[in-house]
């Protein structure tokens, strides 16, 4: 019967957030249900603390009722008491003592999958239709490899995260900090500040939405806050590549609010003229296992953009990710960028637990955002 | 932020924040509607790239850019001379004199004591991609202990495509070569682009795309479906691997205007210029600002002393 409750307490807590989260996802939210994603316990804990009067309004039930739901949930005294538990080994974690890695190593596969359900944050696109296919964005503790044709968007989509991934918590982001690795030079910086402050536009309007105090949000943050918080590495050879990504887990326990890592573009300095393949294959594998531990350390998302090149197979030419196949299984999930016709689509070509699928997406000014045309089609239905 | 990087001994990459980047300052091709059209002009600190075909104005773009960097910062310049490395011969001497003087007569207050802006564009030529290469160390001190009057901030490569087109054959092991080369040169390129702050300009030619079948040069790259210039579908030459190496690239397209006396048909090769449009896209072009961008184009009639834009239908193409 508690589970049940539970579930009940869990399920309006779910409904709740994404009413929080925003108004762009509404249709979609049936479909939402199921991935539970950041809602849980850690916003169990907050719904248990704060605001009743905003629970009953937005779940359209009596104060008492609501007050009841919070009764119930603070009350449920496992339940808090494994919100608890998770909420103390994600802090374990993050402390980068190997010794509590071990420990904490030992988890079946039912607190993994707690852990993954309440724990397992994203950071949007800002691309509502990607974010579906995504179940919500580019997960933390993972690897992403993006990869797509010159001038089809990758830097785009690699701004765009670095500047989502300071979403506040109360517009369903995670409030972070970005590393932002730049191999190539194609990183602009006035680029960058547009993308800022549409960013910062659309925050406010979120504010405006749930009625916030308006002069309180604006005053915490804007564009130049946005880039503040974007640290940025510019890399002219393999050998800096490598220490950077070394240097990086010190960085990031001194920095221990960054939650994204994008390196654009992982493949550059390793098209130069490597004689030596099996030494590029050595040394790719290492980078990608230390990106691998760091994403799942330090709970934050790694995403690698890549170059395509083409590859004679078959018979014909046909495009693939560069840097050969072993560096393919490296990576846990892996997203194409293409064009059709005169559109931008991403398809999940690899990934454990998402289906395979695509979405349109377009660049604009303001960054990443839905298909234009996507967009006229689902406003006339 | 930066107390991080405070202990000097320590190799540590240092880290920037964007805020504490300045935007990258731009070079000003002299036309108002072409700057407009690339939020200042071409990018410092990058590698822009100018696909055209023969006979569309790569060459004038170059030349005209060399020039007008050495115009001080607030008249679009950067206060520069430029290197000018150039494949085909022979170098338009004549043409280059010709911008210089038109340059220096538009502006007599900063060209002082006769002197010539030819003055600060410096030539080398280059013969095939592996001495490309092998020069880059003398760029290298050239930029570092420039004894120029103006420090060296312009390389342009005029072009790219000559190097590479004849010499490779279409083996594997040949096309590998030459992508590695690429990524070499590339790689150079945007080393010293960073340490020096440099633009760097390199042009490249077209292909006709012959099968609408699958080749390797059906692979769209672009904001363009289809690349049209004279009535034909081209695409950029030296394929895929080299489009990884640039950050932005431009498109010059022309198009001969069908005038009214279109059936007199044959006239002098200088008249019919006049009845020759061409306009710039932006292919890729990272820094893009403007809504309007991603499929913008605009005219830029070639004239005899300087590239202006003539802009006369909103957006679009127009005549000179």
């Amino acid at each position: 019967m508690a589970r049940g409750v539970s579930v009940i307490v869990k399920r309006r807590t779910f409904c709740l957030l994404s009413k929080l989260r925003g108004f762009h996802h509404q249709q979609s939210r049936e479909e939402r249900k199921e991935y539970h994603q950041p809602a849980g316990y850690t916003a169990l804990a907050l719904l248990a603390s704060s605001f009743h009067s905003e629970l009953a309004s937005d779940l359209e039930i009596s104060d008492g009722e609501a007050l009841e739901n919070l009764k119930v949930a603070s009350s449920h005294g496992s339940l808090m008491d494994r919100s608890n538990a998770i909420l103390q080994r994600e802090q374990q974690q993050q402390s980068l003592n190997p010794k509590d890695w071990i420990a904490v190593d030992q988890q079946n596969a039912w607190d993994l999958l707690h852990e993954e359900r309440s724990l397992m944050t994203r950071i949007s696109t800002s691309c509502a239709d990607l974010d579906d296919i995504l179940g919500g964005g580019i997960s933390c503790k993972q690897v992403t490899e993006i990869g797509g044709v010159p001038g089809i968007g990758k830097t785009q989509l690699g701004i765009q995260l670095a500047v989502n991934v300071q979403m506040p918590s109360y517009c369903g982001g995670l409030g972070g900090k970005a590393i932002y690795i730049d191999t190539e030079g194609s990183f602009m910086v006035e680029r960058a500040q547009e993308i800022a402050e549409a960013y910062v536009e659309d925050i406010s309007e979120y504010n405006r939405f749930l009625h916030k105090d308006l002069q309180a949000c604006q005053g915490e943050i804007q564009g130049k806050d946005v880039l503040q918080n974007i640290y940025f590495f510019r890399i002219c050879s393999y050998t800096e590549q490598i220490a950077l990504i070394n240097y990086l887990e010190e960085f990031i326990s001194d920095h221990k609010d960054v939650k994204i890592v994008i390196i654009d573009s992982v493949a550059f300095h390793f098209r130069q003229g490597f004689e030596d393949m099996a030494l590029r294959t050595r040394i790719l594998g290492e980078m990608a296992l230390k990106l691998v531990k760091l994403a799942k350390m330090c709970n934050l998302a790694v995403v690698l953009l890549n170059q395509v090149t083409t590859r004679y197979m078959e018979g014909s030419f046909q495009l693939s990710f560069s840097l050969g196949d072993n560096w393919s299984r490296c990576c846990t999930n892996r997203i194409i960028l293409y064009w059709n016709g005169n559109e931008r689509y991403a398809y999940i070509d690899k990934s454990p637990y998402l289906r395979s699928a695509a979405a349109p997406y377009s660049v604009t000014s303001r960054g990443i955002r839905n298909s234009a045309s996507h967009c006229k089609r689902s406003k006339l239905v | 932020m930066s107390q991080i990087q405070s202990d000097p001994s320590s190799l540590r990459p240092a880290f920037m924040t964007p805020q504490k980047l300045l935007p990258d300052e731009k070079c000003s091709l002299g036309c108002p509607i072409l700057d407009c059209c690339m939020g200042g002009g071409i990018p410092c600190n990058s590698i822009t790239e100018i696909v055209a075909e023969s006979g569309s104005g790569k060459t004038q773009f170059c030349l005209q850019l060399s020039l007008r960097a050495q115009l001080p910062p607030f008249l679009g310049g950067l206060s520069a001379s430029s290197l000018y490395l150039y494949t085909e011969f022979p170098f338009p001497t004549r043409r280059l004199h010709q911008l210089s003087s038109a340059l220096q007569s538009q502006y007599p207050q900063i060209f002082v004591n006769n002197y010539d802006p030819c003055d600060g564009v410096f030539l080398q030529s280059v013969n095939t991609a592996d001495q490309l290469l092998d020069i880059m160390p003398q760029v290298e001190s050239f930029l570092e202990n420039s004894k120029t009057r103006l420090p060296v901030r312009v390389i342009v490569i005029d072009s790219m495509a000559a190097l590479f087109r004849a010499e490779f054959d279409n083996t594997a092991s040949d096309l590998i070569r030459r992508s590695s080369l690429f990524f070499k040169i590339s790689g150079k390129l945007k080393e010293f682009a960073k340490r020096f702050n440099l633009v760097v300009l390199v042009t490249n030619q077209v292909m006709d795309v012959v099968d609408s079948g699958e080749g390797a040069n059906e692979i769209r790259i672009g904001n363009l479906n289809g690349m049209y210039s004279s009535g034909r579908r081209i695409s950029p030459a030296l394929g895929l691997s080299w489009a990884n190496c640039v950050n932005s690239r431009l498109f010059l397209s022309k198009d001969e205007y069908e005038s009214g006396s279109a059936g007199g048909g044959e006239k002098g090769f200088w008249e019919s210029t006049d009845k020759t449009k061409r306009w710039l896209l932006l292919l890729v072009f990272p820094s893009s600002t403007r809504p309007a961008l991603p499929d913008g184009c605009t005219s830029i009639p070639v004239r005899k002393e300087e590239n202006k834009a003539a802009d006369r239908e909103s957006g679009g193409s127009s005549l000179n």
